[in-house]
């Protein structure tokens, strides 16, 4: 690693506060699914009871939909930026995928290749939590607004739909948190996103050198 | 220190990357809520056939009231209130009418036994003799 004196602005105030908002309410609302689907008192005790859990998880429904939505409107360039990364794969990302960034300790990864702003691991989770958030929100406001009217088949289609993402959803937010928080490599970035936004130069230039190589040409 | 920040603005492949985006959600939505409507169309027009089949077969029965069938009538006359016919007699209410969860092994000890049947009958006629 080099010995960079500096240090770069990964995540704006608004994209910080989007992801705080969006944790909070998809927190609440694993927790609040997850009691009343397999009926565990002890969570929904935590939010009032069932009854009151089951309010708890449409309103946190609400703000899960509202508050990207409102990211996007506010910041069209920061979200446009996101999307083109993610949606950007060339070899270095598919190098990174065959030695899965170094992270595995039973794959040997002599050389990983220099990243974007987000390695392809989390170019992958990007993609997977956008979709599973639409597939999340389009069955849950049926389920909440339209109930009553909606045909039996189509109600039990959006409970699988939703029952079956939000399980994978929460697999796959538990591993963005360990490998966010936890693991020695790569909890140097968990600042970045969860408090100043700020991230040391020299830890960007080795985990995002392709975009620490544009940050240093940008004026 | 040096303190390094990404550049203002988009290119032209971010904005349609991110205008992009914003168009496949608005498609699958689109086509989730199209999905939607169409079952409940289904459903619906299921439900109107079903209703109109009904009636249907209702309309070609002879016998299309339940209180004019003359077996249940007979019934009134030979068994539920002898010599009249009078609906929802304290036999015909007793005997049909439908018992529920715990009461339901006591009603039918009394069926096995008449004369319970019998003096829960007399208990009931008393009051109004």
């Amino acid at each position: 690693m080099s010995n960079l004196n500096g240090k770069v602005l990964k995540h704006g105030t608004q994209t910080r506060t989007m992801h705080w908002v969006h944790l909070l309410a998809f927190t609440i609302l694993g927790l609040t699914g997850i009691a009343f689907y397999w009926d565990i008192n002890l969570i929904s005790n935590i939010f009032g009871g069932p009854a009151n859990a089951s309010v708890v998880h449409r309103w946190a429904g609400v703000v899960f939909t509202v508050g990207p939505a409102l990211y996007i409107l506010l910041n069209f360039d920061r979200f446009s930026k996101f999307m083109s990364t993610i949606a950007t794969f060339s070899k270095d990302d598919f190098g990174w995928l065959a030695c899965m960034g170094g992270y595995l300790p039973f794959i040997k990864a002599d050389h990983v290749p220099p990243q974007d702003k987000y390695n392809a691991g989390q170019k992958m989770l990007g993609w997977m939590i956008i979709f599973g958030c639409i597939l999340i929100i389009l069955t849950g406001f049926p389920m909440w607004l339209w109930r009553h009217e909606v045909p039996a088949v189509f109600l039990n289609l959006c409970y699988n739909i939703h029952f079956w993402t939000a399980i994978i959803m929460i697999l796959l937010v538990g591993g963005h948190f360990f490998l966010a928080a936890i693991h020695p490599k790569s909890r140097v970035e968990f600042s970045s996103m969860m408090l100043d936004g700020y991230i040391d130069a020299d830890i960007s230039a080795h985990h995002n050198a392709k975009w620490f190589a544009e940050l240093k040409e940008t004026p | 220190m040096k303190f390094f920040t990404e550049s203002e603005g988009i290119t032209r492949r971010q904005f349609f990357i991110g205008a992009g985006m914003l168009t496949v959600t608005a498609v699958i939505s689109g086509v989730f809520a199209k999905f939607g409507l169409d079952v409940f169309a289904a459903s619906d027009n299921y439900i109107e056939q079903r209703v109109a089949g009904l009636y249907t077969l209702d309309e070609s029965m002879a016998l299309r009231k339940s209180h004019e069938n003359p077996e249940i009538l007979q019934i009134y006359k030979d068994f539920l209130s002898p010599g009249e016919i009078q609906f929802v007699s304290p036999k015909a209410h007793h005997l049909l009418h439908t018992k529920y969860g715990s009461d339901i092994p006591a009603f039918i000890e009394e069926l096995k036994h008449p004369h319970v049947e019998a003096e829960h009958e007399e208990a009931q006629v008393e009051p109004a003799a």
